[in-house]
């Protein structure tokens, strides 16, 4: 065993977990983080184009194969690479073989029947029964890391924040975090609140949006547009406070100029607490809409094995038992004696997944209600530490945790890595799809709501 | 379920659109070429009660051999390109290329040249052009229903 294997294989024997894995020209660089929210990098060269596997070890199999496909790395032991990036590839590489009494393929996409992100589905089915998804995304890449590369840090942080409209905030964060990782800085109280106030308005948004989105699976129109309105007003909250109904242009590196006067506080408290109210009311009568009801339980079931073994993340994971949330361990953020919401029927399926929304709703309205109890003022960061050439953030977004990991040389970007919540996620979809109905897909998927924009990039 | 709709009513209708002066309807074909799901969360919107678009007989088709318009967002990038180009070529004619949001319009936009195909009126005839990033769900309502007006008696 190479001594990199090993490193990564105690490691994670001893409690960390796998958060990540990008190539570089010259190296490879696996991120790791433990439970209590520390981070570390395990770097290894690329000899003769090639580096060591570990997907036997850890769910790093659309890592490497990113990897393999943008910097050209070979995986010893990974076999076989399928492309992942790589379009150009034939059909037979890039998906897995499926043997059986007639099987066929259905494909889908890259364009939805919806207002829908781009990206292809191809389905192994008998007759409705499927027998295993590959997901070909990526349509949206745009080179956004690369086209990071040689711009300052604050420049930088617009290829990670307009990745994606619905993870803006918590992107931003997270390459924020990144840079002052990588610049021995450390967010003021002040600043650590403006980010976390953020972080959960966007939560908010992107929960009630995603109720909605389930009620649509399902053809429930009256809670699909009970809950679209609630989150128009989400978003007109955002707006009122920011100017930005996405909270674009809210993070910036090492310093926040959001200020919230007396006024603003108020009313954002009392626009909350109502659409805690209102939310209350519509997930109350959903729980009384039997044809609802009925669609959600036993489909798109994660194991709490399943979603260890792949990674799962965020209210996923969660929902599969896993009480997983970065929240818990984020000194750099306003969280004190934040504890991961876990449901007492934690069954993996989407029932539990909606569930799930439900609760951590209820957890975001707690924290913004304390957070905002004050005004808030324009704030910065102060040195706390050593500067590096490595910088790691890491932010519990809506659809789990998100690393990015920055490589500067000075003030330039080297290297921008964005692993986001729905990157991790991806491949558990594609598991959860396994044995259910063709039909049952999009509620499937919709259960876990996942973006393209930033997995794409 | 009574109560939902009660609830929803109230909701109704909220935002001022300006009536068309005639009366039709259009059927649209959104493509996502690209974005930042920006365009896509506020489009959805549109179908929400505040905008409520199907008054006005908008609504969004899954099939372009059904549509009128076809509404793209995003900047396009060259693996969405062929894709783009097949759904404007399944539509029958009259058709109307409606470029949504601020990187739909080559404005700002982010990536690497190698992975842009360019903006939507490198790529196709635009007709419509509905600034904004993104643009809010009122304003692309606003602006579709120009499209109604406009049409070809």
């Amino acid at each position: 065993m190479s001594a990199y294997r090993e490193h990564v294989a105690d490691a994670l024997a001893s409690g960390w977990r796998f958060a990540g894995l990008h190539a570089t020209p010259a190296h490879v660089r696996t991120l790791l983080a433990a439970e209590d929210g520390t981070t570390r990098i395990v770097t290894v060269p690329i000899e003769d184009g090639t580096v060591p596997t570990i997907v036997d070890l850890a769910p790093a199999g659309w890592d490497e194969r990113e990897a393999a496909d943008l910097y050209g790395v070979r995986f010893a032991g990974h076999e076989p690479l399928r492309p992942l990036l790589d379009h150009d590839a034939p059909l037979d590489r890039w998906t897995v073989p499926v043997h059986g009494h007639d099987p066929y393929q259905v494909a889908v996409g890259p364009i939805h029947a919806g207002v829908i992100e781009s990206g292809h589905f191809r389905f192994h089915v008998v007759g409705d029964r499927i027998l295993y998804v590959d997901a070909r995304l990526f349509y949206k890449h745009r080179g956004l890391e690369r086209a990071a590369e040689g711009s300052t840090l604050e420049q930088g942080l617009a290829f990670a924040a307009r990745a994606c409209a619905a993870c803006a905030v918590a992107n931003g964060v997270a390459y924020a975090h990144a840079c002052e990782d990588a610049l021995g800085l450390e967010p003021t109280d002040e600043l650590a609140r403006a980010r976390t106030i953020l972080l959960e308005l966007e939560r908010v948004w992107s929960h009630l949006n995603d109720i909605s989105a389930v009620c649509s699976g399902t053809g429930l129109a009256a809670g699909s547009t009970r809950f679209a309105a609630l989150t128009e007003r989400a978003r007109r909250l955002n707006a009122t406070l920011t100017g930005h109904r996405f909270l674009f242009g809210t993070i910036r590196v090492a310093g926040s100029a959001l200020v919230l006067d007396a006024d603003q506080v108020r009313l954002a408290r009392a626009e909350l607490a109502s659409l805690r109210e209102e939310a209350a009311v519509g997930l109350r009568q959903l729980l009384f809409n039997a044809s609802f009801q009925d669609r959600l339980p036993d489909i798109g079931i994660v194991t709490t094995a399943d979603a260890e073994r792949l990674g799962a993340t965020g209210p996923a994971a969660r929902a599969s038992g896993l009480a997983l949330d970065v929240r818990a361990t984020s000194p750099r953020l306003a969280y004190d004696t934040f504890e991961p919401a876990v449901l007492a029927r934690a069954a993996g399926d989407v029932q539990a997944r909606v569930e799930q929304r439900g609760i951590e709703l209820v957890q975001s309205f707690d924290v913004l209600e304390v957070l905002l109890g004050r005004p808030l003022v324009a704030a910065d960061a102060t040195r706390s530490g050593t500067e590096s050439e490595l910088g790691v953030g890491r932010v519990e977004s809506a659809r789990g945790a998100t690393s990015c990991v920055v490589e500067r040389r000075g003030d330039k970007l080297e290297r921008l890595r964005l692993r986001t919540g729905s990157y991790a996620n991806w491949p558990v979809v594609a598991h959860a799809a396994i044995d259910g109905l063709l039909p049952d897909f999009p509620l499937i998927n919709k259960s876990f709501e996942l973006c393209y924009a930033c997995v794409d990039r | 379920m009574l109560t939902l709709l009660r609830d929803i009513r109230r909701l109704r209708r909220e935002i001022a659109l300006p009536r068309p002066d005639r009366i039709g309807s259009l059927a649209i074909r959104h493509v996502d070429a690209g974005s930042c799901n920006g365009c896509e969360h506020e489009l959805t919107l549109t179908s929400g009660p505040h905008v409520d678009l199907a008054r006005f007989g908008l609504g969004i088709v899954a099939s372009p051999r059904h549509a009128d318009v076809l509404l793209v967002t995003g900047a396009v990038t060259t693996r969405m390109r062929e894709a783009l180009l097949a759904a404007y070529n399944a539509m029958p004619e009259p058709r109307r290329v409606a470029a949504l949001g601020d990187c739909a319009l080559g404005c700002g936009v982010l990536g690497s040249r190698e992975e842009l195909a360019g903006a939507v009126e490198e790529i196709l005839p635009v007709d419509l052009r509905i600034p904004g990033c993104p643009p809010t769900p009122a304003a692309i309502a606003e602006a579709l229903l120009m499209l109604i007006d406009s049409r070809p008696a």
